[in-house]
C-alpha cells in the first residue's frame, strides 16, 4: 500500500475497479495539458515547416508569463485546500512590488535586506488576515477582499500613485544590477529566470503539501473542520499559517515582477486572483476543500498560460481569450461535479 | 382484506454492475401502516425510491389500484396521489412555514404578487388538523426537528391523498415526539392513507406498523406480523440467528480512571438547549463499561462533549481525577493528553472527512506518531492502517476508497479505529451505533468488550435502552445534568426508565 494509493480520493472504486471518469478529474489537468499542447502543435501557425509553437523561444514565454500567477496559485492551493479563499494576492503583489522598487531606489536598501523585508511584510499581511478571519470567525472571502483593498490602499500611498522605476548600478538611486537577473535567462539564454523561481517554489511546496505533517493537517482542515479538530489537529494555526503562504507566495510573484519589468507599480496583479484561482480549480482542487493537488495547479497554470499562447500565435482576439478559458474552467468544474455525484457524496 | 393502493411486482433494479433490486414483490393496502426493514444496502431506500417516482425500474412493475403506471419523476407520483417524505427533509429553513408548505405551488394574486395572507390562512387550516403548535409565520429553522417533521408531513398531505412514504422518520426525533408522529401517523391511517414506514428501529414495529416487510439483499426476505419475536424479525434481517448480540461482560476491573464527584461544567454563556453537567457522580475503571442514560435532553452528550472540551467554552468546577491525578480538562488539547478520545454521535458531520480516503480517516489522530520530526513516514502510515483494519472488519477492506463511500456500520467503524489508534485509556463514545444495522452492531459491541478487556475505560451515552443494558457492567442515569442514580448491567428496563424521568419505578 504505497503512499499514493493511500491519498488517492478517486480513481478506485471498491474492489479493483478503475472508473475512467474518476482517473479523468485526477489526471484532469495533465490531460488537459497534454491535450493544450497537442492543440497548439496542431493550429500553431508554421514558417518554412517549422512548428512556431514549440520552438524554445515560444516555449520560454508561455513559462515565463505565467511564473508570477504560477507562484500565487502555488500559496493559493493551500488556501484552496482547507476550504478558503484569499482575493488580496494580486494587490498584494502589487504592493510588494512597489516596497520592493522603493526599498532598492530611494531606500538604497540592499538587495538581500529588501527580499528579506518584502517576503515578511507580505508574509505578516497574510498572517494578519488569517489572524482576523480565525479569531472573528468571518468568512475568508471578507477579510481578504478588504486585505485586497488594504493592499492596493498602501502600495498607492507608497507610490503615491507613480510607476518607480528601477534603473541598475552603483550608487544612490539604484539598485544592485544583480537584481536584473529575474528578467533575465539562463542555461543558454533560453529558461527565463522567473520560470526558475516559480519552479523551484512549486517543488518546495509540493514537498510541504505531500510529505509533511503540516500538509496533512491542511487537507484535514479542509476534509472536515470539526472532526480535524477532535482528532487534535491545531485548526486555528493551519487556517492562519496558510493565508501566512499565499502572503509569501504573492510578496515573491512580486519580486519577480518587479525584477521582470524593472518598475514597481501600485495597480499591476490585478485580476491575478482570478487566474490564480482558476489554475487551481482546473488543477482538480475543490472549492469544497479536503482534495486537490499541487501538481494540478502546476500544469493548469501551464495550461492556462498555452491556451493563451496559442490563441496569440493566431492572432486571436483577447476577447476570445477569455471564452476560452471561461470554457475550460466550466469543463474542469462539471467533471469535478459528476466524480462527486458518482461516489454519491452529494453535489 | 381491505384493497391494495400502491404495488410493486418483480421490480429489477440496476446501479451500472451492482443489482439493487433482484425482483421484488411489495404491497400496500389502504389505510394500511406497512413496515419496511431491512439493513443498509438492503435494498429498501431503492424500492422506496422506485415508489416515489425518483428511479423507474429496469424490469417488473408498479400499479397504482392495480392498474400499471410509469413515472419519470416524483413530481409524477405526487400526482398520482403518492408522496414521499424523505430522510432530508426538503425544506428550506430560511423560509416561513407557511413558504414551505406552498413552495412551487404560491398563491398568487390577480396583480401578480404573492398573496401571503392567503397562503398563510390556508397553512394555518393545514397544520391545525395536526398540530396547533406550529404557527406558519415561523421561520422553518426556528422549529424543533418534531416540529420540522410535522411541517414535512403537511406539506406532503397536499399531494398524498392515496399513499404516504416515509424514510426512518423517527431517527431524530424525541421520545415524545415519536408519540405524538406515531398518533399523526394512526391518525391519517384510519382516513384510508396507506403508510410505507421505513425504520431502523424494531422496538418501534409493533407499536406502528400492521404489517412488516423485510428486505436482506435486494430481495424480500419475508412478509410478517408486527408483533412477531425481536428474534424472529433479527434473523430476518441478517439472515441468520442471532444468538449473542451482546458480548459477555467484564469479570474483572482495574484502577480508577476518572472520578467525578459532585462535578459541575460552568458553560461561559448559557445556551438553551444545552444541559450543562451539574454536581455528577461517576466512576470508571479499567476494563470496564460505562453507560449513560437520561431522556432526550438530560445532558448525556454534553457530559461527553465537556469532558473532552468540544462543549461550550467554560470550566470545571468540582473533583475530577483521571488516572489519580487532578485534571481540569481545559482544552481538546489537555483532554487528549490525559488519555481520553471521542467519538461524536455526528459521524459524517464531525467525525470522518468523507471526501478522503479510509486510509487517511483513520490516521488523523495519530498524525504526530506517524510524522516524527514533522515528515510524513509512509511506512508508520501504513503500520497504522494495517492494524486498524486487522482490529476492526472494515468493508471494503481497501483503504484508498472516499470514507463517505462506506456503509454506515463501516463508518463507524473507521471512526472508532480512528479514535482507538490514538491508544487512549478512557473512550468516550456518543451513541456508538446510531444509522448502524444490526450486524455491524454486533461487530461494535464485541470489539468495544475486547478493547475494554485489554484495559481501556469506556463511557458509553446511548439513548438505546437495550443496547446500555446488554452492553454496559453499570449504567449511571442523569437527568437535567446531574447524576440521579446507578444500576449494574442487565438492570429492569422499566427501573431505569422511572429513575431517568424522575418517578417511582
Amino acid at each position: 500500500m504505497s503512499e499514493q494509493q493511500i491519498t488517492s480520493h478517486a480513481g478506485v472504486q471498491s474492489g479493483k475497479q478503475i472508473d475512467p471518469l474518476a482517473v479523468m478529474v485526477r489526471f484532469q489537468s495533465l490531460i488537459g495539458l497534454v491535450l493544450v499542447f497537442a492543440g497548439g502543435i496542431i493550429f500553431s501557425p508554421r514558417r518554412h515547416g517549422v512548428i512556431l509553437f514549440l520552438q524554445p523561444d515560444n516555449i520560454a514565454n508561455i513559462v515565463r508569463a505565467v511564473s508570477e500567477t504560477g507562484i500565487i496559485a502555488v500559496g493559493m492551493t493551500f488556501v484552496i485546500i482547507t476550504a478558503g479563499i484569499d482575493l488580496s494576492v494580486g494587490a498584494t503583489l502589487g504592493l510588494a512590488s512597489v516596497v520592493t522598487a522603493t526599498l532598492m531606489v530611494s531606500g538604497g536598501f540592499g538587495l538581500i535586506t529588501t527580499l528579506i523585508v518584502v517576503l515578511v511584510m507580505g508574509t505578516c499581511f497574510g498572517l494578519v488576515q488569517g489572524a482576523i478571519s480565525s479569531k472573528f470567525r468571518l468568512e475568508a472571502f471578507i477579510v481578504t477582499l478588504a486585505g485586497l483593498q488594504a493592499a492596493r490602499g498602501l502600495a498607492l500611498v507608497v507610490s503615491d500613485n507613480q510607476y518607480i522605476n528601477i534603473s541598475y548600478g552603483d550608487g544612490p538611486g539604484l539598485a544592485p544590477p544583480i537584481f536584473a537577473i529575474l528578467g533575465g535567462r539562463l542555461f543558454g539564454n533560453i529558461v527565463p529566470v522567473a520560470t526558475i523561481v516559480f519552479l523551484i517554489f512549486a517543488c518546495i511546496a509540493t514537498l510541504v503539501l505531500n510529505t509533511t505533517r503540516f500538509g496533512r493537517y491542511v487537507y484535514a482542515v479542509g476534509g472536515n473542520e470539526r472532526a480535524a479538530r477532535i482528532s487534535g489537529v491545531p485548526v486555528s494555526a493551519i487556517k492562519i499559517a496558510v493565508y501566512a503562504i499565499t502572503g509569501f507566495a504573492s510578496a515573491l510573484a512580486g519580486i519577480v515582477h518587479a525584477g521582470q519589468f524593472n518598475f514597481g507599480s501600485a495597480n499591476d496583479g490585478t485580476g491575478y486572483e482570478l487566474t490564480a484561482i482558476a489554475a487551481v480549480v482546473i488543477g482538480g482542487t475543490s472549492l469544497f476543500g479536503g482534495s486537490g493537488s499541487m501538481v494540478g495547479t502546476i500544469a493548469g497554470t501551464i495550461m492556462l498560460g498555452a491556451l493563451a499562447n496559442i490563441l496569440q500565435l493566431n492572432n486571436i482576439t483577447p476577447a476570445m481569450q477569455l471564452l476560452a478559458t471561461a470554457a475550460i474552467i466550466v469543463l474542469a468544474a462539471v467533471l469535478q461535479s459528476l466524480v462527486r455525484r458518482r461516489e454519491g457524496l452529494g453535489r | 382484506m381491505s384493497q391494495v393502493v400502491l404495488s410493486a411486482n418483480g421490480v429489477v433494479k440496476r446501479f451500472g454492475g451492482v443489482q439493487a433490486l433482484r425482483g421484488v414483490d411489495f404491497d400496500l393496502r389502504v389505510g394500511e401502516i406497512h413496515a419496511l426493514l431491512g439493513e443498509n444496502g438492503a435494498g429498501k431506500s431503492t424500492l422506496m425510491n422506485l415508489l416515489s417516482g425518483v428511479h423507474s425500474a429496469d424490469e417488473g412493475a408498479i400499479f397504482i389500484d392495480g392498474k400499471p403506471v410509469r413515472f419519470h419523476s416524483p413530481r409524477d407520483a405526487q400526482a398520482a396521489g403518492i408522496a414521499t417524505i424523505f430522510q432530508e427533509l426538503d425544506l428550506v429553513p430560511s423560509l416561513s412555514v407557511a413558504a414551505n408548505l406552498f413552495l412551487g405551488h404560491e398563491l398568487v394574486r390577480s396583480n401578480g404578487m404573492l398573496d401571503g395572507n392567503a397562503m398563510q390562512r390556508e397553512s394555518r387550516k393545514r397544520l391545525e388538523a395536526i398540530d396547533r403548535t406550529i404557527d406558519p409565520a415561523q421561520l422553518v429553522s426556528d422549529l424543533s426537528i418534531g416540529q420540522r417533521q410535522v411541517v414535512a408531513i403537511v406539506k406532503a398531505l397536499s399531494y398524498a391523498s392515496r399513499a404516504l412514504i416515509m424514510d426512518e422518520p423517527t431517527a431524530a426525533l424525541t421520545a415524545g415526539e415519536v408519540d405524538r408522529l406515531f398518533e399523526i401517523m394512526r391518525g391519517l391511517a384510519s382516513s384510508g392513507v396507506g403508510i410505507v414506514y421505513i425504520s431502523h428501529r424494531l422496538e418501534e414495529v409493533p407499536r406502528i406498523a400492521h404489517r412488516v416487510t423485510v428486505m436482506r439483499d435486494g430481495k424480500v426476505a419475508g412478509v410478517t406480523e408486527p408483533n412477531a419475536p425481536q428474534a424472529e424479525l433479527v434473523q430476518l434481517l441478517v439472515g441468520r440467528p442471532l444468538t449473542e448480540l451482546y458480548p459477555w461482560r467484564a469479570d474483572s476491573v482495574g484502577e480508577v480512571l476518572l472520578r467525578m464527584r459532585q462535578a459541575s461544567f460552568r458553560p461561559q454563556r448559557v445556551s438553551p438547549g444545552w444541559q450543562a453537567p451539574t454536581m455528577v457522580d461517576l466512576d470508571v475503571r479499567r476494563g470496564e463499561i460505562v453507560g449513560l442514560a437520561g431522556v432526550m435532553g438530560a445532558g448525556r452528550t454534553e457530559l461527553l462533549s465537556a469532558l473532552y472540551g468540544t462543549g461550550l467554552p467554560g470550566r470545571w468546577q468540582g473533583e475530577i481525577m483521571i488516572g489519580g491525578k487532578p485534571s481540569k480538562l481545559k482544552s481538546i488539547a489537555a483532554a487528549r493528553r490525559a488519555g481520553l478520545a471521542f467519538v461524536t454521535d455526528d459521524r459524517r458531520g464531525a467525525g470522518l472527512m468523507l471526501r478522503m480516503s479510509v486510509g487517511l480517516n483513520l490516521v488523523m489522530s495519530v498524525i504526530r506518531r506517524i510524522s516524527p520530526n514533522g515528515l510524513l513516514s509512509a511506512r508508520r502510515q501504513d503500520d497504522a492502517i494495517r492494524s486498524s483494519f486487522g482490529q476492526f472488519d472494515i468493508r471494503p477492506k481497501n483503504p484508498a476508497i472516499p470514507v463517505g463511500a462506506l456503509s454506515g456500520g463501516n463508518q463507524q467503524k473507521v471512526v472508532l479505529a480512528k479514535e482507538v489508534l490514538g491508544s487512549p485509556q478512557l473512550l468516550l463514545l456518543d451513541e456508538p451505533t446510531r444509522g448502524v444495522d444490526v450486524g455491524a452492531k454486533g461487530e461494535i459491541y464485541a470489539r468495544l468488550r475486547k478493547l475494554a478487556s485489554e484495559g481501556l475505560g469506556i463511557l458509553v451515552a446511548s439513548s438505546e435502552m437495550p443496547e446500555l443494558i446488554g452492553l454496559c457492567d453499570r449504567i449511571v442515569v442523569l437527568r437535567n445534568g446531574s447524576s440521579v442514580a446507578e444500576f449494574s448491567g442487565g438492570a429492569d428496563e422499566h427501573q431505569i426508565l422511572a429513575a431517568a424521568n424522575g418517578r417511582e419505578a
